[in-house]
């Protein structure tokens, strides 16, 4: 089968249940919004591929279950994320305030070198506003991660932040396999290396 | 003894246990069963028992002399339930001999090593008694767990049993034989697993026989007549003699060419043409070979080494029988109590073989179920001596065809036919249609068996020179050397392919709990043609309907017309009577309705207490956030961090610090508005603005559903009350801690009134209710919460000033009410039922209210869509929530904190390995998906994410009828028959479980519904057939 992408990074929404990851996947992979979405239940993903520096960058981004007690199902999916998208409702305090404790559900389920980023959804709701930027911003300057305020409804800056995720991953990515293995002049060896690991990802999780 | 010897020690008691467990695992693993009797019982019990006695306190336990381990387990009775059970029984046995009180434990320490002499003719007590009892009672791994983790009450410090790792490895040691199920028969087959001392003396000599002398004549055993034993010829060649009946004597054992399945000694037989007048005591074996199966008799005069040398044993050459059971084609058995049994065996031409008597003690059931065994791929006795059914738990009962149980006290005869599957390929393809259809077995499979079959033929042609006289030229040495290597690979492919039935069948047994065993057919049911108008009208003659077996039937394999399920989903819920009248169904819905209504109400009145603390704290937000703006700080004062409350995550403490500063005076409006519209998230919110205010009244008659005066009155009394007068609100006092203000208590204290009089007048009160309110609440809280309502993993609060329940009822039912509103708005809008507002407010009157009584469960994701098909079908709010209620009982253990979901996964992973097992290597070959994590949204919502809402209805309902007609497991079927469907695709694709995940989500309500649904019958018959066919 011919290649059809350099790198595949498998990314991770999440965050309170009903603060938009379904939105936030289907605006950037389908780019459209629609306001009748359903709930999601169990797990699903979106695949969309992306050129970054001359590269194709397959990205395979996971859309999970909000409510906590699913916890046990989604938990399963972290391990395998190189990238984890948590998304808060701008318009929605307590949201907001859940996103540490998600950020402790990574710490204790995902790999310890997983890019984390921060995303304040549903920004257009300006007057409904409830958490300033201000605050989301040191959020993430606390936890040393990026953020960006998004609207999945009016388009705004979610393809941004995927792009600066997938970036990271990249780069974070790069500079491990530089310092494995010793530039030799080629890009071949490293290209092929990433795609390995995503066929089996998922066997290591016996949780059920 | 040193720290090292004692280690050393310990180390060998422990190899010696494992030692022990494989022995009797293998056993396990080659025979059917284990014989409670056979030696590698006892070994294993006294390997346990070295360990077990090994550093006990013997003071301690107030044992002085006897370092009895039974002691050790009367003494732990008390507290180890299955100890408990153990030491009764052995008392009970111990009383019922006197004489042999305790003698079994204490012996065992003075001679552990020894192997009790098993030809005693008493019958004393076995040794290591209660170990025993313990292992065939399958406690022994409890009791030795019990004991390990007791191990400092009854143990030195430095024994065995109390050391951490031995301990635990002694006790986990156990788990594998007390899985074990043991054979209750007291026969005596152990004979030949331990032969006597004397026999093998008796085999040394016949095979030393060439230098002893050998008697006088000895006449040749013609392998190849083995129909006929009494061979006169060829009694010439001495030495061939000699080795003729070395080896028969060794055939009679196990070897590398026959494997020995039966053998009991004394078995009476009169030889057909001798002269004897009664029949004479001789070896009786089964031996399964590359040909076939054959029975041997042997005469104790060759068996036993008649010391009496100089006696002509020629003569009982002749009398032993060898018959091929091929030949054979009826087995008689006569049963009779006072003798024991008699089995005559009839050949294909008629002929009987002399009578086979077996001592009293089960010894002919033995045989033939031995036989049975025997016989099994390529034929079966029948009708089948075993009959076998597991019901719904799984556990296996076998019993016997009632002539044969051996307690029968009046005699009876039986006549078996061997049945020979291979001859008669067809019927063995036959069986393998029953999964062909769409399923396959692997093909691998298959043309193993097709070759077994096959050279198994050619190599009965072959065999016949392996019994032709040494003197053959060397050609046919050649040609037998060969043929060794034949019969080697054969024998390798039968064994391999004997192991995978073995674990097929061990799968059926597993699955035979999934299918009702009565198999129901679908006539006069087809496809679309269940319940009609026309039949319903049949069926419900004078508004009763009493043959509820048909409703089943035909729903099951027809459906019902979409005009009458509103009429008939109830009864398949359970939520009407079948047999009930009109007049009865009408009552009852009028008391559901009742209290329907009387729980909303309840819950209406909590509400919008919670909607004024969200307001609230809503406001105190955007307050919070001006501010901050306009003062430029950034971080929020932490008290407002507590105080908000946690939507997601139920462990955390949600703390209400400051939210009743100011509520009376938003209370006023926001009640009035809150109880009544729940209204998208957009105008929700919007409710900041006064102006809307007004209209909330109006609203309230408006958005009623159903009409329902009285609760209208009771709202609005109830409103008037909560509307606390109050001044206005000032949000500018926010954070503000100082004047704590018990205004909430006020609102409450009025609530609790009008609920009571709300409880009062209805005279009502359901179970689920009297949990939280207690009317003898005094201390101005309204309810009283009982600890099933509380959230078992809420962290003690760590600075909530006022803990009491109703802060936490309030707190738990709003944490609902916020999910409950997220997912009503975004159910099904595109359908257009719930494109309609006012459906959707059913939709969340009737969550709410379920999720009201039952708090301890609380919402969770994906319920509304459960509750959805409902209402579009019933569109009535109390009988929506009535059969919502019992539709949960099944579905509840589907969610996260049930453990019916893994228990599907789990059926799955059975159910595709037997019946698609290529599917199941590809799941397991792309990265293991074996989990079928991609089934999850099936099973949690019966297929209603999958399938579009004609399909939803036509599959519910056929999985509510399944449970009464063919299988309570029907989703399995559906799930199977989905994966099926597709089977063709996902194989072509090698999908691994990405693309599995994104090919289910892609054919969401794409599915041909029809078809999935006749597939998913077919297979429960198919696997229903399976196990009859057993």
């Amino acid at each position: 089968m011919a290649k059809t992408y350099d790198y595949l990074f498998k990314l991770l929404l999440i965050g309170d249940s009903g603060v938009g990851k379904t939105c936030i996947l289907f605006r950037f992979s389908e780019d459209a919004f629609n306001t009748t979405f359903i709930s999601t239940i169990g797990i699903d993903f979106k695949i969309r591929t992306i050129d970054l520096d001359g590269k194709k960058i397959k990205l395979q981004i996971w859309d999970t279950a909000g409510q906590e007690r699913f916890r046990t199902i989604t938990t399963a999916y972290y391990r395998g994320a190189m990238g984890i998208m948590l998304v808060y409702d701008i318009t929605n305090e307590k949201s907001f305030e859940n996103i540490k404790n998600w950020i402790r559900n990574i710490e204790e389920n995902a790999s310890a070198d997983v890019e984390k980023m921060l995303l304040g959804n549903k920004c257009e709701l300006e007057e409904k506003r409830q958490v300033s930027k201000e605050r989301g911003e040191q959020l993430a300057i606390e936890y040393g991660i990026k953020f960006i305020e998004t609207s999945a409804k009016a388009s705004i800056r979610v393809e941004e932040a995927f792009f600066t995720l997938a970036r990271d991953i990249k780069a974070k990515m790069e500079k491990k396999l530089e310092a494995s293995n010793p530039p030799r002049g080629g890009h071949q060896i490293r290209a092929s290396e990433p795609q390995k690991k995503p066929t089996s990802w998922l066997s290591r999780c016996t949780i059920l | 003894m040193s720290v090292h010897n004692d280690k050393d020690y310990k180390e060998r008691l422990i190899a010696t246990v494992k030692k022990e467990v494989k022995q009797v695992m293998e056993e396990s693993v080659t025979r059917k069963f284990v014989h409670e009797e056979s030696g590698i019982v006892t070994s294993l019990c006294g390997a346990v028992e070295a360990c077990l006695s090994q550093g006990l306190r013997r003071r301690a336990l107030g044992l002085f002399k006897t370092s009895s381990t039974t002691a050790l387990l009367h003494k732990i009775a008390k507290h180890c339930p299955e100890a408990g059970a153990i030491s009764k029984r052995v008392e009970e046995i111990e009383n019922c001999d006197p004489n042999r009180r305790s003698s079994s434990s204490s012996d065992s320490v003075t001679k552990p090593a020894l192997k009790k002499n098993q030809s005693l003719p008493a019958n004393p007590l076995p040794k290591y008694l209660w170990i025993r009892l313990a292992l065939f009672d399958k406690h022994l791994a409890k009791i030795i767990d019990y004991l390990v983790s007791n191990a400092s009450k009854y143990y030195d410090k430095d024994a065995l049993v109390a050391d951490a790792e031995y301990g635990t490895i002694l006790s986990s040691l156990m788990m594998g034989p007390c899985a074990l199920d043991y054979t209750k028969m007291r026969n005596q087959d152990h004979y030949w697993t331990d032969p006597p001392a004397d026999e093998l003396v008796q085999r040394h000599r016949i095979s030393s026989g060439h230098s002893t002398p050998p008697s006088v004549r000895r006449p040749i055993l013609n392998f190849r007549r083995s129909l006929n034993t009494s061979s006169e010829d060829s009694h010439s060649n001495r030495s061939s003699a000699q080795q003729i009946a070395k080896d028969y004597v060794e055939t009679l054992h196990q070897n590398s060419k026959a494997t020995l399945l039966f053998g009991k000694n004394n078995v009476l037989v009169l030889p057909v043409n001798s002269d004897l007048s009664k029949p004479i005591p001789g070896y009786l074996s089964l031996h399964q070979m590359a040909q076939g199966l054959a029975i041997k008799w042997t005469p104790n005069q060759l068996m036993n080494g008649f010391v009496d040398e100089s006696q002509d044993k020629s003569v009982f050459w002749e009398y032993a029988l060898n018959v091929r059971l091929d030949d054979i084609v009826y087995v008689h058995c006569h049963q009779d109590s006072e003798i024991g049994g008699t089995v005559i065996l009839v050949g294909q031409d008629g002929v009987q073989r002399p009578p086979i008597h077996f001592p009293k003690g089960g010894h002919m059931l033995a045989f033939l179920s031995c036989v049975e065994t025997g016989l099994l791929p390529h034929g079966r006795l029948d009708p089948p001596l075993w009959s076998q059914r597991s019901g719904k738990n799984h556990t296996k009962r076998r019993r016997p065809l009632p002539a044969l149980a051996e307690n029968e006290e009046t005699s009876k005869d039986y006549v078996f036919r061997i049945v020979d599957n291979a001859c008669n390929h067809t019927d063995m393809l036959k069986r393998n249609e029953l999964m062909d259809t769409h399923v396959s077995l692997p093909t691998k499979a298959r043309t193993q068996l097709g070759s077994t079959s096959t050279s198994s033929e050619s190599s009965t042609k072959s065999f016949s020179i392996d019994q032709t006289a040494p003197d053959s030229p060397p050609s046919v040495v050649v040609q037998a050397v060969c043929d060794s290597m034949k019969r080697q690979i054969i024998s390798r492919a039968f064994y391999g392919w004997l192991a995978y039935c073995r674990h097929l069948s061990t799968v059926r047994t597993h699955l035979s709990g999934l299918v009702n065993a009565k198999i129901v057919t679908g006539e006069g049911a087809g496809d679309g043609d269940g319940i009609t108008a026309a039949k319903w009208s049949e069926l419900c003659s004078d508004g009763v309907v009493s043959d509820y077996t048909e409703v089943y039937r035909l729903t099951y394999f027809g459906g019902i017309a979409q005009e009458l399920r509103h009429q008939i989903w109830p009864y398949l819920l359970g939520h009407y009577k079948f047999g009930s009248t009109g007049e009865q169904r009408d009552q009852l819905a009028e008391e559901t309705r009742q209290a329907y209504e009387n729980t909303m109400s309840e819950w209406l009145a909590v509400e919008a207490i919670v909607r004024q603390r969200d307001k609230e704290n809503q406001a105190s937000a955007i307050a919070k956030l001006s501010s901050e703006s306009t003062s430029g700080e950034q971080a929020p004062p932490p008290v407002l961090q507590e105080e908000l409350s946690n939507e997601v995550f139920e462990d955390e403490r949600i703390s209400d610090e400051d939210e009743d500063d100011e509520e009376e005076g938003q209370c006023s409006k926001k009640t009035r508005q809150n109880t009544i519209k729940y209204v998208s998230d957009d105008e929700e919110e919007n409710g900041e603005d006064a102006g809307k205010k007004n209209e909330s009244n109006e609203t309230l008659e408006a958005n009623k559903p159903d009409g329902e005066p009285n609760v209208n009155e009771e709202l609005k009394d109830f409103i008037h009350n909560v509307v606390v007068i109050n001044a206005s609100v000032d949000i500018c006092s926010l954070g503000n801690e100082s004047p704590r203000i018990t205004n909430l208590d006020a609102v409450t204290e009025e609530n609790n009134s009008s609920l009571d009089t709300c409880i009062e007048t209805h005279g009502l009160a359901s179970p689920a209710r009297s949990n939280c309110v207690s009317p003898a609440s005094s201390n101005g809280g309204i309810y009283s919460v009982s600890p099933s309502l509380t959230f078992p993993n809420r962290k003690p609060p760590e600075n909530i000033s006022r803990n009491n329940p109703q802060q936490e009822l309030l707190e738990t039912f709003g944490l609902n009410l916020h999910r409950i509103e997220k997912d009503v708005q975004r159910c099904d809008r595109n359908y257009w039922y719930f494109a309609e507002k006012e459906n959707l407010d059913k939709l969340r009157n009737v969550m709410c209210t379920y999720v009201w009584e039952h708090l301890d469960i609380g919402y969770m994701q994906g319920m509304c869509d459960l509750v959805a098909p409902l209402l579009v079908i019933f569109n009535d709010e109390s009988l929506t929530y009535a059969c919502f209620c019992h539709l949960m009982e099944r579905m509840v253990e589907n969610f996260p904190n049930g453990n019916a979901m893994d228990c599907h996964f789990a059926n799955m992973r059975s159910l595709i390995q037997i019946l698609d097992s290529e599917m199941y290597e590809l799941m397991h070959a792309h990265g293991d998906y074996t989990h079928f994590y991609f089934c999850y949204r099936w099973f949690l919502l019966d297929f209603k994410r999958e399938l579009m809402y004609p399909d939803v209805n036509a599959t519910w309902e056929v999985i509510w009828a399944a449970q009464q007609v063919a299988s309570s497991h029907f989703v399995l079927f559906l799930a199977l028959a989905l994966l099926e469907t597709y089977r063709d695709i996902i194989l072509s694709n090698g999908m691994d479980f990405t693309d599995i995940i994104k090919f289910f989500n892609e054919m969401a309500e794409r599915h041909n519904v029809r078809s999935v649904l006749k597939l998913a019958r077919d297979l429960v018959h198919q696997l229903q057939i399976l196990i009859e066919n057993k």
